[in-house]
Formats: structure tokens, C-alpha cells, sequence
């Protein structure tokens, strides 16, 4: 996938509302190999917008599409392909499983694309301050240290964009550059772009573009 | 995967379900079994006609004798009974129409027994013997006969006992030298004759029609005489119609046909509801089962959305429960067929008593398979529309 198109695309809720935006209303392309920061204040429609992008909302108006092909044709096998080999997608909410371990929750991604080895996987808590709790319930993690299991996890699988809807907001400024650090070589080794959303705490990265939401 | 899957399965209603089913799937199999064990005993399959077939007669008043009714049954007749729909074939007792009388050579002490005799035919098709037997040749005339068991019975236990004579099996009854002699159109002439079956339903002495044809036209008077008595394949034994149609026209059935074709009619009807109800509990069952997996997959609802943003597949994430469901249904079927062997083995005694060895369990097995693959397609049509509804 080399590129991501928001075309006139706006959320069903903005619908008929006077809309400020670099991206909701307008021609949008995001392009594979860039990293694009989107910051927005909180209820814009963030989280939205990497929703619609991911597949799992579709409360939209105008077009989204990969490579010029709208995604609203794409079957639910195709979609399954796009989650395990095109875009890596960490939410918000980080959606991780309370009650597995933080190695149980990272090896469920890693069977679908087998793209981390468990060293390097270890290594990887390891950067981020985590590796002791490698066997520990997620449940049982502070939401700091659960964000860190999740962006292990997103960089569990090969793909064209990293999708980060705030990866770092729980996050202190010496993990934060741990985490821009690991995503920016992954999509580096991979060629990958990166679409990053922040309300305040951007991710340590320089890049290409800044989208106002 | 399985492990998160799990968390909410309640056992309780995995084996509620597990033995409804159960139940309801024993029941079925079982019925099928024993129709399939019983049914011989109804059915005497090793007379020469089976209880397909029923004899008729018309009925014989005494007013009706008086007045010198024929008692035989016209083209007519015959033709209404072919067209009932319960009826498949009839075929006509054809009579001997000259003088007949037999001889039984008895042991060697030169002791026999003479009597007069008479002969009756129906088309081959109405008896199961040996092709090779039932025949006759006038080049080598030896007439076969099928006789009646009772005809047996009563030489044994009423002649041969209280005379002194010795007793005779069905296998050496076939050896009795018997010489038949016949008179009619002139002629006086004998032939021998030998015994090759014996007929619980046919209460007569039959011989081949090409030897009954070939008789009449060589001894007797060449008037062709109407049939007296029919011999009717039904299609449904037990068939209430068959019997209204009997009493209506004055026919009489011949034996205990009809009150044998009527047990086998309820037995049908007795299994059939029981299977019935067997299919009812499995059926409720199947939906236990399924508001407990629907209920299972509303509480798993976020893990399994979850798994589908992680790019798992509906089918990969229903494939957890439909394995739980394939592995409970085949446990339940294993156990379904245990448990309808072991009652089996508590009435086959009774079954032997009546002589009959009992049928093969395949079809019952077969049933089980059968009724266990319909249920298991349902629950994984089920799961995967349920999974497919979270997307």
C-alpha cells in the first residue's frame, strides 16, 4: 500500500456543522515512507478518523482510499490482510487483554504475522522499562506501563503505516523517546509511513507533515 | 486464544445441554434400534409370504349357500380391488379341476397312507421358494409341492402318535416318497410327487402353475373356473382402508394376517412418536446450546472484537467454540450410542425368545451421525453468524 486518501471525508456527527479542519472536508494523501503528525483538541474526531482508516466504524461521509480504491469496496478478508500486513493500528484505548500476560498479549499478534522473534520481543520491553513484567497480567499494569506493552505489540506485525492514535499520552518524556525510537526504526527497516495523533503530547519525532484536526 | 476465549464458559449449561442431548438423541437411536430389532418379530419373514400379503375369501352365509351364490370372485371384483391404492398386485388361487388322490409311502415296513387330495396355484411371483424346485416338466414328471405347516403339525401330533406311526421332520418330509394319482377326462394316471416347503400362511397344498395349467387342460373338464380365493400384495399392512374394504365387500382374510399387520401398524406409530419426542428433546436441546453460546459470545463480545482489530478473522475467532461445540456433540454422540447398547442388551433377551436375532446397529448409528451432523452444522451456521455480526 503506498498511499491513504481521505477525500471530503467527515464524520456522520460533523454533518451540516461549520468544520475548521486540515483533513475532515478536504483532500487529505498520506504517503507510505512519511511520518505525519495530526493534532487535534479532544472530541475533533481523532480517534475517528483512525478508526475509519482501520476499517471498524464507517460513520462517514466522502471517500477513504488505499492506493485510489475506495476502502468501502473491501471484503472482510481483504480487510483482515490490510490488519496483519499493511497498517498497524495501536488505539487509544490500547484494547490489550486484562487477563493475559504481557507476553500472551503480544504473541496473539505475533502468531497472525510471526514478524518478531521472542528476543526480540524481550528486547523491545526491555527498551521500554518493561521487560520485568514480561510474564505479568496486564490487568495488573500501571496504564503507563500497558501503553508500552501496546506499541510492542503494534510493532509486532510488517506494514506499510504505523497508525498511532496517542501512543505516548500516558507516558514520561524518557519513554516517550524510547517509543519514537523504536517505531521510527521498525518503519525505517520496513520503509513505512507514520500517522501519529496527539492532543498535547506528541510523539518525540520529526516529521513531514502537520495535519490540524 | 482459547485461553481468553474460555473465560465465561459456563459448565453448567455446557452440561445441561450435553445431556439433553443426550437424552434426546439416546431416545432416538434407540427407537430406531428396536423397530429395527422387533420388527422380524411382526413380520414373519421366514414364512414363504410375508405379511405383505394377505389371502382372502368371500364370506360364506348361509343364505347365500341356500341360494347357490357363486362364492368365487369375478374379473370385476378383482379389478376394483387392483385399483385401491393400498394395493399393489393380486394374484388368482387357481384350482385343480379333476380327481386327485395321493399316497404316502410311510417307513419301509411297506405301510402307506391313501387319501384324496386336492391342488391349488398362485403365480410364482406370491412365492418365495427356489426357483429351481418350483417346477415342472412333463417329460419328467415330478409334481413339487408346498404344503401347509399345519397339514404337519396335525399328521405329527394327531395321526402318527395315536396310530403308531413314526413322526416326520420338515427336512425328511421333503424325502417322503408320495405318488399323486389322477382322474379326469379319461384318463387314470400317476405321477410322483415331492414335498418342497412347508407355509404357515397358505393354508393349502400348492403346486407350480405351469404344472396346474398343464393338468387342468390334460384332466379336466377345459372350463375355466372363476377364483375363489386371492392372494393380494398391500403396500401398507395394517392399512385401516384395507380392512373397511374388506368388511364392506364381505371379504374374509385368511388367518391372523390382519391383526399381525395391525400390531406392526402400531408399532410403527409407537416409535414414530417416540422418535418424535426423542427429535422434540434433542431440538430443545440444540437451542440450549445456543443461548449458551450466544450468551458466551455476548460476554466474550469486546475480547472478540478486539481480535478482530488485531486482524484475526471471524472464522479464526469462531473457531474456538465451534471446536468446543464438534467436541461436546461428539462425546454426547459416543455416549448416546453406549447407552443404546447397553439397553439393547436388556430386551434382546426378550427379542430371542421370539426367535429373531435382532438387525444390525449400523442404521441406528447411521441415524445418530446423522441427527449429530444436523445439529452441529446448525450450532457452527449459528456461532459464525454471530461472530460475523460483530464486525
Amino acid at each position: 500500500m503506498q498511499k491513504i486518501e481521505l477525500i471530503n471525508t467527515l464524520p456522520a456527527v460533523f454533518a451540516g456543522a461549520d468544520v475548521h479542519s486540515e483533513v475532515w472536508h478536504c483532500h487529505v494523501t498520506l504517503e507510505r515512507g512519511r511520518r505525519y503528525l495530526v493534532t487535534a483538541e479532544s472530541g475533533t474526531g481523532k480517534s475517528s478518523m483512525c478508526s475509519y482508516i482501520y476499517g471498524h466504524r464507517r460513520d462517514y461521509s466522502g471517500t477513504i482510499a488505499f492506493d485510489g480504491a475506495d476502502v468501502r469496496g473491501l471484503t472482510i478478508e481483504q480487510w483482515c490482510e490490510v490488519r496483519r500486513r499493511h497498517i498497524a493500528y495501536l488505539p487509544q484505548e490500547m484494547r490489550l487483554f486484562a487477563e493475559l500476560t504481557v507476553l500472551e498479549n503480544i504473541a496473539l499478534k505475533n502468531s497472525l504475522t510471526g514478524h518478531k522473534t521472542r528476543p526480540e520481543v524481550e528486547q523491545m520491553l526491555d527498551m521500554l522499562g518493561i521487560a520485568d513484567k514480561a510474564n505479568s497480567l496486564v490487568g495488573k499494569l500501571s496504564i503507563g506501563q500497558q501503553q508500552r506493552v501496546a506499541v510492542v505489540r503494534t510493532l509486532c506485525q510488517p506494514c506499510d503505516f504505523f497508525l498511532l492514535d496517542e501512543p505516548v499520552s500516558h507516558l514520561d518524556e524518557h519513554n516517550n523517546r524510547m517509543v519514537a525510537q523504536l517505531v521510527m526504526e521498525e518503519a525505517q527497516r520496513q520503509g513505512a509511513g507514520i500517522i501519529a495523533t496527539s492532543v498535547g503530547n506528541h510523539l518525540a519525532m520529526d516529521v513531514d507533515h502537520i495535519l490540524k484536526l | 486464544m482459547w485461553r481468553l476465549l474460555s473465560k465465561h464458559i459456563s459448565k453448567v449449561q455446557l452440561a445441561g445441554f450435553a445431556l439433553a442431548n443426550l437424552v434426546g438423541l439416546a431416545i432416538v437411536i434407540l427407537a430406531v434400534q428396536f423397530y429395527l430389532d422387533v420388527r422380524p418379530v411382526f413380520n414373519d419373514e421366514e414364512s414363504f409370504i410375508s405379511k405383505d400379503y394377505l389371502v382372502i375369501t368371500r364370506s360364506v352365509t348361509t343364505a347365500g349357500a341356500m341360494l347357490g351364490d357363486s362364492n368365487s370372485f369375478s374379473d370385476a371384483d378383482i379389478a376394483a380391488l387392483e385399483q385401491q391404492s393400498w394395493c399393489r398386485s393380486v394374484g388368482r388361487f387357481e384350482n385343480s379341476d379333476f380327481g386327485i388322490s395321493a399316497t404316502l409311502g410311510l417307513g419301509s415296513g411297506g405301510r402307506s397312507m391313501r387319501s384324496q387330495f386336492f391342488f391349488e396355484s398362485i403365480p410364482d411371483e406370491f412365492i418365495d421358494v427356489d426357483g429351481a424346485a418350483w417346477d415342472f416338466d412333463p417329460a419328467h414328471p415330478v409334481v413339487p409341492v408346498i404344503v401347509s405347516r399345519d397339514y404337519l403339525s396335525l399328521y405329527n401330533l394327531g395321526f402318527a402318535t395315536t396310530r403308531g406311526m413314526p413322526q416326520i421332520s420338515e427336512g425328511q418330509a421333503g424325502m417322503i416318497p408320495i405318488q399323486f394319482t389322477f382322474d379326469g377326462a379319461g384318463r387314470h394316471e400317476t405321477m410322483q410327487g415331492r414335498i418342497v416347503g412347508f407355509s404357515t400362511r397358505l393354508n393349502t397344498v400348492i403346486v407350480p402353475l405351469t404344472f396346474m395349467r398343464w393338468a387342468n387342460e390334460r384332466y379336466g373338464s377345459g372350463q375355466p373356473s372363476a377364483p375363489v380365493r386371492l392372494i393380494v400384495e398391500v403396500s401398507k399392512p395394517g392399512d385401516m382402508a384395507i380392512e373397511q374394504y374388506m368388511d364392506e365387500h364381505h371379504y374374509d382374510v385368511a388367518g391372523d394376517k390382519m391383526a399381525a399387520s395391525k400390531a406392526n401398524y402400531f408399532l410403527v406409530v409407537i416409535i414414530g412418536i417416540v422418535i418424535t419426542v426423542g427429535i422434540i428433546i434433542s431440538a430443545l436441546a440444540f437451542f440450549v446450546l445456543m443461548l449458551s453460546i450466544y450468551l458466551l459470545l455476548q460476554k466474550n463480545a469486546r475480547k472478540l472484537h478486539d481480535l478482530l482489530l488485531l486482524g484475526f478473522s471471524p472464522a479464526e475467532v469462531s473457531r474456538p467454540y465451534e471446536v468446543l461445540v464438534v467436541a461436546v456433540n461428539v462425546v454426547v454422540l459416543v455416549l448416546a450410542i453406549v447407552l443404546m447398547l447397553v439397553a439393547r442388551s436388556f430386551y434382546m433377551d426378550m427379542v430371542h425368545a421370539f426367535g429373531v436375532s435382532g438387525s444390525s446397529v449400523l442404521a441406528a448409528v447411521a441415524a445418530g451421525f446423522v441427527l449429530m451432523a444436523i445439529i452441529t452444522v446448525g450450532n457452527i451456521i449459528a456461532i459464525r453468524r454471530r461472530v460475523a455480526a460483530l464486525w
